[in-house]
């Protein structure tokens, strides 16, 4: 057994090590560089934060602060215990930055509540109040006041829940602060990060992370010394099958009610005041300070985060000075040293070469006047043809949204005409629908193989496996003649019916290498279904988050939902694959087809469901590529 | 057999493990033997190649270990020897037998005509009534009267193709023919062997055999067939695209003419029925040993119904019966402490190579060592992990239990109490049940012991299975599926699988590790909680009633579908649960039921429809399992 390290822990561990693994630099560089001091700074309710500040040694110029505020642990605690390495990358730990960690309120060794991303409050009333913005601005004008020989500037970076506090510093940010990087960014947990994607409730996830991070904390600690409970999972699959209805989950010996964002979570199953209150997009307005955005194709938990942080500071605050890179990498994948590949994929290059100059330049040049400041607005990274590209505009305005159309015998096509009307049945090659059972007992699995916990290639891996189910719906095009860049948003517009109340349905894209032949090496092999992009939306949602409501047995209905961006090459010989299906267990729990409130439904509302996806002319489902020209 | 043939070939030049020859053993036989390449003459003038591998001692006079093969005598030519060197073989060079291998009649260098398992002829009349027991009879006595300084006595072995010529050598009945093991042999092609399990089409097998092997051979040759180009890696989706089994047949046109003339015989008719190498085992006079493998994807029916045929039809005949934890062939190799994800705690075939096969050919062939003390039938038992003997198979300590299927998914001993109560499924001829995991072209070896998770999260798939066990459950025999169901349509395939389900803590202590999987975690097979294949079968529902004469089903009507599964070895152990799995594809291993009552040789593609099918387990109609339970 592999233990599985919760993932956005083990962000926390990567983000520390991966730096120090895999670069160059000397085993003492920052306990021979650097002083370490751990300070308590009071926050303007009385709160104390607890903070770790490394000051360069070297006192001959001034240097701006580097901060990452996490829920996390700013440990190493004591003052002679140094962390291996400091900040983002390498480049800058050897440019040196008073870097500061500080760990946030209610976390660690830090005073106050924790509260689950916390909410921003706008035009704060009383001197007292606080949100991460206030936790920010006061830990800003506490460094520049206290810290010897600081510039007087500030940078804020962090991946994933730290990637969340640094957006959640932008709002009315303090002006010291003039460059910030949201990583990762947990963003909206209802609608596509880590706790929901269009309110499905991403199981696997919530369950393990929640375990780690959801323990009680009476009082400021170095060490939260385990989990809620103890689950050795060797086959997740398994396990989730047979722990049953969602508030089986609460039951004893697993949360057993002691934890406080997992009773938030199975509190609120619509998008109501507690989930729109932790959209930290809404407050993204009149944004200062420089922006650096970064994602990863690959990340199963905050590529949305990233994708919308930037989209919503584009829309919100249009002259703030905002850039967004996006390569392919799974979660925090370019904090590493090195990334050339993932899983089966060879990207032919290190992506992480790239990317760390961008952000070196990005903090260099706002916080020290160093460098240039040639950073493209958007800086992708196209899988398939394994290339960076830029582009002054995100998504690239030149896209062109193109509908594939599916259509009945397994095609996907361009062609919109459809069946005549009518023609609706069962007889071969007219069907003016497709079907399939989809049973409770039987969820479709979200990779191969028997896996204790979330493996993060599923977001590339092999899809025949599911191709062969017949709870699966596959429509493909024909063979590509010439290579189709796709670069924008990507969209899904399907007309379902299901025999039950409520639907899950999952799109995934998928692009297909030639059956018969081998690439060239390193390629992959053939007839692969590498999944290029999926998501999953629950029905009940079609027409509000806020009001869900039931379908009606048997009617036709539209499910339409963005996908966020792509940015791959489906190459010449290849052909584009979109499969359907109800669920994708245990990665998203099961749906219970019946239009219930799933946190507090009982196993007897789980009931099978016949769901029927049409082609006809009145229902013309397809998928929306974003097509650029060559 | 076609996997066989590669695997010796692989195994000559990679396996690297215990047992394994040094080039001293290459130097030794170098210096020890000489070659000569004769053509003998059959009784009818045709004349067969045979390579014979001669000690230079003659100082004393040396038995004849006799292998007839279609798979060629290579190398050919007196001064391209054959390397023995990584092959348990050469224990019978160090013993001094001469080592003789023949080419039967039409294959390679021999002369005639080739048919496949050539019917047995009981009563020649004259010398044109040649089969391949005439023609080991021949065989044998041109090499007891022409080779120097031989004793007269003749040893038979082969495995797979050549274990049914092991067979009819001993069916051939010459005087100076002692000891005979047919290993893996080759014995009913339409019950449980290669092409056909109870009259379903093994297509996959088939056809990767026989689209080379069965490739017409006009003249004698050293060179041999070129395999079919299959351009694919993805044998499920290859023979799902390709579709009807008559679509298949095109791809080689009329070239292959066993194929042609299997496609004209879907059902157990005459042609079949001469070819049961079972009906020449009367009056056999060799001491006979039987070896095969509980986990050989190929001829496990065989073995164990060959030796049973021997028992029952030649009840006075030195008769013994081996059945390790194998894959096909696996006994001669350096190997046999796993197959696949599952481990067996030790090296198997070494063991019985060294403690059954080597002294049964040297006390019957050489008259070294005592009489072996072999019991009737010394069989290997998974899970346990243990060989045990006994004086006949099935084992008569052995007590049929039914098991039976229960509704909510249990199954137990007690008959189900509820009325009218069955599990559904619906089986898509465009989505059939996969065989095993994994993208592949090659029939897998592993698949007879694959974790059977992949197959339980669909639900096209019934799964049933015992409690937590709270002691072992040893099952030695055969096994009785004996199911109650109603189509939706004329015609259904049922796969029954028997499942040890691992404990969720279940750990070897050091996991087999994972291959090829693209994946990165984990490294390791996660053993806990796996569903371990014990024995799967299929049954085609038409032949239920009759394999002469199928019957279709009656839409909606409840009937009964009863088969054996081959004998299993296995002891569930405490902490285990007994898993039973019913479906009706089990794709590409077994060619599609069209589901409908039509001819499947000749069906359109068209004809594959979806039905419903619904397994019964009622106080009236009670599915089971009976299992032979050893006490």
């Amino acid at each position: 057994m592999i233990p599985y390290i919760p993932i956005r822990q083990f962000l926390g561990v990567l983000a520390v090590w991966l730096p120090l693994l895999c670069s160059a630099q000397a085993p003492n560089f920052v306990k021979d560089n650097f002083t370490k001091k751990e300070v308590y700074i009071p926050m303007r309710d009385g709160k104390r934060l607890y903070t770790v500040i490394y000051s360069p040694k070297d006192e001959s110029h001034p240097y701006p602060f580097l901060m990452e505020r996490t829920p996390y642990s700013s440990g190493p605690y004591g003052d002679s215990v140094y962390k291996g390495s400091l900040g983002p990358n390498a480049a800058l730990l050897q440019e040196k930055y008073i870097f500061v960690y500080q760990d946030v309120r209610g976390r660690y060794m830090s005073e106050g509540d924790f509260e689950e991303m916390t909410p921003h409050k706008e035009g704060k009333k009383s001197g007292k109040e606080t949100d991460e913005s206030s936790d920010t601005w006061d830990t800003v004008d506490w460094l520049l006041q206290h810290v010897r020989n600081n510039n007087g500037r500030v940078g804020i970076w962090g991946i994933s829940y730290p990637g969340f506090y640094a957006s959640a510093s932008l709002p009315d940010a303090h002006p010291a602060i003039k460059a910030v990087s949201p990583q990762a960014p947990v963003t909206d947990e209802f609608i596509g990060d880590d706790a929901n994607h269009n309110g499905a409730f991403f199981l696997l996830d919530n369950f393990d992370f929640d375990n780690f991070f959801d323990i009680k904390r009476p009082a400021p600690v170095k060490n939260y010394g385990g989990n809620i409970f103890r689950a050795d999972i060797q086959d997740a699959y398994q396990f989730f099958l047979d722990l049953g209805p969602l508030k089986n989950a609460n039951d004893s010996p697993y949360f057993n009610n002691q934890g406080k964002i997992w009773n938030e979570y199975m509190g609120h199953s619509t998008y109501d005041a507690y989930w729109r209150a932790r959209n930290i997009r809404t407050h993204l307005k009149n944004i200062r300070p420089a922006v650096l955005v970064v994602g990863g194709w690959f990340d199963a938990e905050d590529m949305f985060g990233a994708l919308r942080t930037y989209e919503a500071i584009e829309r919100q605050s249009p002259h703030n000075d905002n850039h967004i890179v996006m390569g392919p990498w799974t979660h925090g994948g370019w904090a590493a040293g090195s990334w050339n590949r993932f899983g089966i994929l060879d990207f032919q290059q290190n992506v992480n070469e790239v990317y760390h100059q961008i952000e070196t330049k990005f903090f260099n040049y706002y916080l020290k006047d160093k460098d240039t400041s040639d950073l493209a607005e958007a800086t992708v990274f196209e899988t398939g043809a394994n290339q960076w590209k830029k582009y002054s505009t995100w998504p690239p305005a030149e896209a062109r949204p193109v509908k594939f159309y599916l259509r009945a015998g397994g095609r996907l096509s361009t062609e919109g005409k459809a069946a005549a009307p009518g023609a609706r049945g069962a007889g071969a090659g007219s069907a003016a629908f497709d079907e399939y059972i989809s049973d409770p007992a039987h969820p479709v699995p979200y990779i191969d193989g028997v896996h204790g916990g979330r493996d993060n290639q599923y977001i590339v891996t092999d899809q025949r496996f599911a191709a062969q189910r017949p709870d699966v719906l596959v429509y493909q095009t024909d063979v590509l003649t010439r290579d189709l860049r796709v670069t924008g948003r990507l969209k899904a517009d399907i007309f379902m019916s299901a025999s039950g109340t409520d639907a899950d349905l999952v799109v995934k894209v998928i692009d297909v290498l030639p059956e018969r032949e081998e690439g060239a090496a390193g390629t992959l092999p053939a007839g692969y279904q590498r999944l290029v992009r999926a998501d999953v939306f629950r029905c009940k949602f079609r027409k509000s988050y806020e009001k869900p409501e039931p379908l009606v047995p048997g009617h036709a209905t539209e499910i339409s939902f963005d996908m966020n961006e792509i940015a791959h090459t489906f190459k010449k010989g290849h052909r584009i694959m979109v499969q359907l299906q109800s669920s994708w267990f245990p990665l998203v729990d099961m749906n219970p087809q019946t239009f219930v409130n799933i946190p507090t439904c009982k196993k007897e509302d789980f009931q099978k469901a016949t769901i029927r996806v049409y082609h006809d002319g009145g229902h013309v489902s397809g998928i929306v590529l974003p097509v650029l020209a060559d | 057999m076609r996997k066989l043939l590669f695997s010796l070939l692989f195994s000559i030049g990679c396996f690297i493990v215990y047992g394994q020859g040094t080039s001293q053993d290459s130097v030794w036989i170098r210096d020890n033997y000489y070659k000569i390449e004769q053509m003998i003459p059959m009784r009818d003038g045709i004349k067969l190649f045979t390579s014979v591998y001669i000690p230079k001692d003659t100082t004393e006079q040396h038995p004849i270990l006799l292998t007839r093969t279609p798979y060629s005598c290579a190398p050919y030519g007196g001064d391209k020897w054959k390397d023995f060197s990584s092959r348990y073989i050469r224990y019978y060079l160090r013993e001094g037998y001469i080592v003789v291998t023949q080419d039967v009649r039409g294959r390679w260098m021999s002369e005639g005509q080739f048919v496949d398992v050539r019917p047995f002829i009981k009563d020649k009349k004259s010398n044109t009534d040649v089969d391949e027991a005439s023609d080991t009879y021949d065989a044998i006595d041109w090499l007891v009267k022409n080779l120097p300084y031989n004793n007269g006595k003749v040893g038979v072995f082969g495995i797979s193709y050549p274990g049914f010529y092991s067979t009819m050598a001993a069916a051939s009945g010459h005087p100076a023919l002692k000891a005979v093991s047919p290993q893996a042999p080759v014995t009913d092609w339409f019950m449980g062997d290669d092409f056909h399990h109870n009259g379903a089409y093994l297509q996959m097998d088939a056809w990767a055999f026989y689209s080379s092997f069965g490739k017409p051979r006009p003249q004698p040759t050293a060179v041999g067939p070129s395999g079919y180009d299959f351009r694919s890696k993805d044998s499920y989706q290859w023979y799902l695209q390709t579709g009807a089994l008559k679509n298949v047949l095109k791809l080689t046109g009329d070239s292959i003419a066993f194929l042609t003339d299997l496609y004209q015989h879907p059902n157990l008719d005459e042609w079949w029925k001469v070819r049961n190498a079972r009906v020449s085992m009367y009056n056999v006079k060799p001491a006979m040993l039987v070896v095969g493998g509980l986990f050989d994807a190929e001829d496990c029916y065989g073995a164990w119904n060959l030796y049973k045929a021997i028992r029952s039809q030649s009840p006075s005949t030195n008769s013994h019966l081996v059945m390790g934890p194998w894959y096909h062939g696996e006994w001669a190799s350096n190997d046999g402490t796993h197959l696949g994800n599952v481990q067996f705690g030790s090296n198997t075939s070494f063991w019985y190579q060294n403690t059954i096969e080597i002294p049964f050919f040297n006390y019957y062939l050489k008259g070294k060592g005592a009489a072996p003390n072999l019991a009737a039938a010394t069989i290997f038992f998974s899970g346990e992990n243990k060989w045990r003997t006994f004086a006949q198979w099935p084992a008569a300590e052995k007590k049929d239990v039914s098991f039976y299927l229960q509704p909510d998914g249990g199954l137990s001993q007690a008959l189900p109490a509820a009325k009218n109560n069955f599990s559904e499924y619906i089986s898509d001829p465009a989505h059939p049940v996969p065989y095993t995991e994994d993208v592949h072209f090659n029939r897998t070896r592993e698949y007879m012991t694959d974790d059977q998770r992949f197959a339980s999260r669909r639900a096209d798939v019934l799964t049933f299975q015992t409690p937590v066990l709270t002691e072992d459950l040893t099952l030695a025999g055969p096994v009785i599926a004996d199911l109650k169901v109603s189509l939706s349509s004329t015609d259904a395939d049922f796969v029954v699988k028997l499942i040890d389900v691992f404990p969720d803590d279940f750990s070897y202590g050091e996991e087999p590790a994972m291959a090829g999987r693209g994946h990165d975690l984990p490294k390791t097979y996660p053993m806990g909680g796996y569903q371990m294949l014990v024995h799967g079968e299929v049954m085609r529902g038409r032949f239920r009633e009759s394999y002469e004469k199928p019957v279709p089903f009656k839409p909606g009507k409840i009937e009964t579908v009863r088969f054996a599964v081959p004998d299993v070895a296995h002891t569930f152990k405490k902490g285990h649960r007994v898993m039973v799995q019913v479906q009706s594809s089990w794709f590409p291993l077994v060619d599609r039921n069209p589901q409908q009552f039509v001819n499947i040789y000749t069906c359109a593609d068209s004809d594959f429809i979806k039905e419903t099918i619904h397994v019964y387990h009622d106080s009236g109609h009670p599915s089971q399992l009976i299992l032979p339970v050893l006490k």
